[in-house]
C-alpha cells in the first residue's frame, strides 16, 4: 500500500514517521524548504514514546511518485483550499483521501472536489507540535488517529490495509465504525473549548475562577450539541458527559490551541471550528448566543491581525 | 478655598493643573512618595491639544499635613478605594466635603459608611488622557467634570465655590443638580463600553466590522438601560441615542482605556464597572447576557493575572 501524506506538519510528520518507521511505504508531498530540510537532517521526532531520526521519502508535486492507494490530509482548515490543489494530481480512481480535520466542513468541499466515495471521514488525537527547525515534537502521552467510512458499510481493503499499519506502528486508534459521530463529538468538545477559551482568554481553569464561569461552558456545549443532534448525532447522555467533565476540570491550565494561535497573533481556524457550527445551527434554528459572542471576538481578532 | 486631590494621574493631575494655573483655588496634591518626588521636581506637566503647560503644586504625602480642606477630590481607581480612603482619613474635618470622581456606584456605600453620606458629594470626570513614561500627563480630548448634591438638595458653598473656581479655570460642566442621572448616564455608557473592548479585545470600529459586532452592543446597551431604569435613572431618549450612535459608529477608533490596562496586564475595575451593573440587574430580574459574558471575561483575566499566568 503507497501511502501519501500532504505536508510534514506536526501531525502528518509524526504519523507518517512511525509508519515510515514501522515498515510502511511513505511519500511527504511537501514545500521546496520543507524538502531541503529533510533531506539534510531527515525527519526527525522527538517524542514521549521514543526519538527517531530517518530518511524519507518526498515529492514536490502530487504528480510524483503515484498513484497513492491512500492519501493523508493534516492541513490547518485556512490552508485547506491549497491542499487540495496539491493533492489533486495524486488522488487516482482507487485512491481513498483521508482528511485528519477538525470540524466538519471540509468534507463537503472534499466531496465537490473528489466524489464523495474517495473520502472518508478521520480525525486525529496527537498532542504534538512542530519546532523552528521542523522537528516533530510529541510531549503528550497520547497519538492517536481514527478513520472510517461514513457510511454504515464495510471499510474498504485500502482502510483494512491503513488500520494493520497503524496498529503496527504503535499509535492507537484506527479504523472507526462510527467514525462520523466520532468526529461530531470531537467537533462539540473541541469548539466548546476554543470558544470559551478565546472569548474568555483563559484556560479552563481561569474561566472556572469566574462566577458564571462555569454555567458559560455548560451553555456552550449544549449549544454545541443541540446542533450535533438536529444533524443527527446526538453524543448521547455518556458522551456528553465526558465532554462536560474534560471542560470542567478545576485549576486546569488546558487551553485550546487556538488561544496559543491567538496569543501568538497567527491565523486561526475561527470560521472552520466555530463560525460553521453557528452556520448549521442558524440552519436548523437553533439559538447558539455564547457562540455568537465567541465568534465575534474571534472576527474581532481577525480584523485587527495585521494582513 | 483649599482643595486636596488625592493622585495626579490623567483626572486629578489635569483638573489640579488647570486650578492652579489660574489661580481658582488653593491646590494641594496628596500623592504616594514615588510620583510626589517627581511632581515637586518637576512640577504638573500637561500636554494638551487646548495647550501643554508646566505649573508647579504643592505636594504632600500625609493627609494630616496643610489642612483643614474645604474640599478633596478623589480621583483614584476603584480598586485604590480602600488605601485612598486611608490616606484622606487625616485630612477630612468637621466642613469638608468629598468629591470622588470613581466610576460606577459601588465606592458610594463604602465612602458614606467611612466618612457618613452628608459628608460626600457625587462626581465624575469627562477627562480624557494618560500619563506618560516621565509622569507628565498627556491630555487627549474632553475636559469637563460633574459634581452636586445626591440628594437634590441646593448645593453647600462648598460645591458652588468649585463650580466658580472649575468656570475661572476653563474646566467644562461644573455643578450639576441632578448628578445622580449624571452619574448613570455615565455608567451607561461605559458598563457598555468597557464590556465590549474588553471582551471582545478591539476598538468600537473593530467590534462594528463583525458579523453580530452591533447587535451584541446594542443589546448591551439595552441591558444597562434597563438597570438604570430599574434604579429610577432611566436615560432620557436624547442621551441614550447619543451614547448608542457612539458606540455603533463604523471605523471609530473609540476604545475604553479598561483594553489599555488589559493589555499591559494591569488591575481593573472589573466588579466596579461591570460586575455592580450585572449585580443590579440580577437583583431587578433583568437578564443580562452580554453583561454576563463581559464580566465572566474580566474575573477570568483577574484569576489568569492573579496566577501570573499572562504574557
Amino acid at each position: 500500500m503507497k501511502i501519501l501524506i500532504l505536508g510534514a506538519g506536526a501531525i502528518g510528520g509524526y504519523v507518517g514517521g512511525r509508519l515510515h518507521q514501522h515498515g510502511a511505504d511513505v511519500t511527504f508531498l511537501v514545500r521546496p524548504a520543507r524538502q531541503q530540510a529533510m533531506q539534510r537532517d531527515g525527519l526527525v521526532i522527538k517524542s514521549t514514546k521514543g526519538d527517531i531520526t530517518q530518511k524519507v521519502k518526498t515529492v514536490l508535486k502530487g504528480g510524483e511518485g503515484g498513484p497513492y492507494d491512500v492519501v493523508l490530509l493534516t492541513p490547518k482548515a485556512y490552508d485547506l483550499d491549497s491542499a487540495i490543489e496539491a493533492i489533486a494530481p495524486a488522488v487516482g480512481a482507487n485512491t481513498t483521501v483521508v482528511p485528519l480535520l477538525n470540524g466538519m466542513r471540509h468534507l463537503d468541499v472534499l466531496d465537490a472536489k473528489f466524489g464523495k466515495d474517495k473520502v472518508v471521514g478521520g480525525l486525529a488525537r496527537v498532542g504534538v507540535a512542530l519546532s523552528k527547525d521542523g522537528h516533530v515534537l510529541h510531549t503528550s502521552p497520547f497519538a492517536a488517529i481514527s478513520f472510517g467510512e461514513r457510511r454504515a458499510a464495510p471499510p474498504r481493503a485500502s482502510l483494512a490495509e491503513l488500520d494493520a499499519a497503524i496498529k503496527k506502528s504503535g499509535i492507537d486508534g484506527g479504523l472507526h465504525k462510527n467514525i462520523v459521530q466520532d468526529l461530531w463529538d470531537k467537533w462539540i468538545m473541541l469548539c466548546s473549548l476554543a470558544a470559551t477559551n478565546c472569548l474568555m482568554r483563559g484556560s479552563s481553569g481561569d474561566i472556572l475562577e469566574a462566577e458564571e464561569g462555569r454555567a458559560i461552558v455548560m451553555e456552550t456545549v449544549d449549544e454545541c450539541q443541540k446542533v450535533a443532534a438536529a444533524a443527527g448525532h446526538d453524543p448521547g447522555e455518556k458522551g456528553m458527559q465526558t465532554i462536560r467533565g474534560f471542560l470542567t476540570v478545576k485549576g486546569s491550565r488546558f487551553t485550546a490551541s487556538m488561544l496559543h494561535d491567538l496569543e501568538k497573533g497567527s491565523m486561526v481556524e475561527a470560521d472552520h471550528i466555530v463560525g460553521d457550527m453557528i452556520a448549521r445551527a442558524k440552519k436548523a434554528g437553533i439559538a447558539t448566543p455564547i457562540l455568537r459572542t465567541a465568534f465575534a471576538h474571534l472576527q474581532v481578532y481577525m480584523h485587527r491581525r495585521p494582513k | 478655598m483649599k482643595i486636596l486631590f488625592l493622585g495626579a494621574g490623567a483626572v486629578g493631575g489635569y483638573w489640579a493643573a488647570k486650578l492652579t494655573q489660574a489661580g481658582a483655588a488653593d491646590v494641594t496634591l496628596l500623592l504616594r512618595e514615588k510620583r510626589a518626588e517627581i511632581v515637586r521636581k518637576n512640577g504638573l506637566v500637561v500636554k494638551s491639544p487646548k495647550g501643554d503647560f508646566t505649573v508647579p503644586v504643592k505636594v504632600v504625602t500625609q493627609g494630616s499635613d496643610g489642612g483643614p480642606y474645604d474640599v478633596i477630590v478623589l480621583a483614584c481607581k476603584a480598586y485604590d478605594l480602600p488605601s485612598a480612603m486611608d490616606s484622606i482619613a487625616p485630612a477630612v474635618g468637621k466642613d469638608t466635603t468629598i468629591v470622588p470622581m470613581l466610576n460606577g456606584h459601588a465606592h458610594f456605600a463604602t465612602l458614606d459608611a467611612k466618612f457618613g453620606a452628608e459628608k460626600v458629594a457625587g462626581g465624575l470626570a469627562r477627562i480624557s488622557g494618560m500619563l506618560g513614561p516621565n509622569g507628565e500627563i498627556l491630555h487627549s480630548g474632553a475636559s469637563g467634570v460633574s459634581f452636586g448634591e445626591r440628594d437634590g438638595k441646593p448645593p453647600r458653598k462648598s460645591l458652588t465655590e468649585l463650580d466658580a473656581a472649575c468656570k475661572k479655570a476653563g474646566i467644562d460642566g461644573g455643578l450639576n443638580t441632578n448628578i445622580n442621572q449624571d452619574l448613570w448616564d455615565k455608567w451607561l455608557m461605559l458598563g457598555s463600553i468597557a464590556s465590549m473592548c474588553s471582551a471582545m479585545r478591539g476598538t468600537i470600529g473593530d467590534i462594528m466590522a463583525t458579523e453580530d459586532g452591533e447587535a451584541i452592543m446594542n443589546e448591551i446597551l439595552e441591558e444597562c438601560r434597563k438597570v438604570a431604569t430599574a434604579e429610577g435613572y432611566a436615560p432620557s431618549d436624547k442621551a441614550f441615542s447619543t451614547v448608542r450612535t457612539a458606540l455603533t459608529t463604523k471605523g471609530a477608533k473609540t476604545v475604553a482605556s479598561i483594553l489599555g490596562d488589559i493589555e499591559k496586564t494591569g488591575a481593573v475595575e472589573g466588579h466596579q464597572i461591570v460586575g455592580d451593573m450585572l449585580g443590579r440587574a440580577k437583583k431587578h430580574g433583568i437578564a443580562a447576557p452580554n453583561l454576563r459574558f463581559a464580566y465572566a471575561h474580566l474575573q477570568t483575566y483577574e484569576a489568569r493575572r492573579a496566577r501570573g499566568g499572562l504574557k
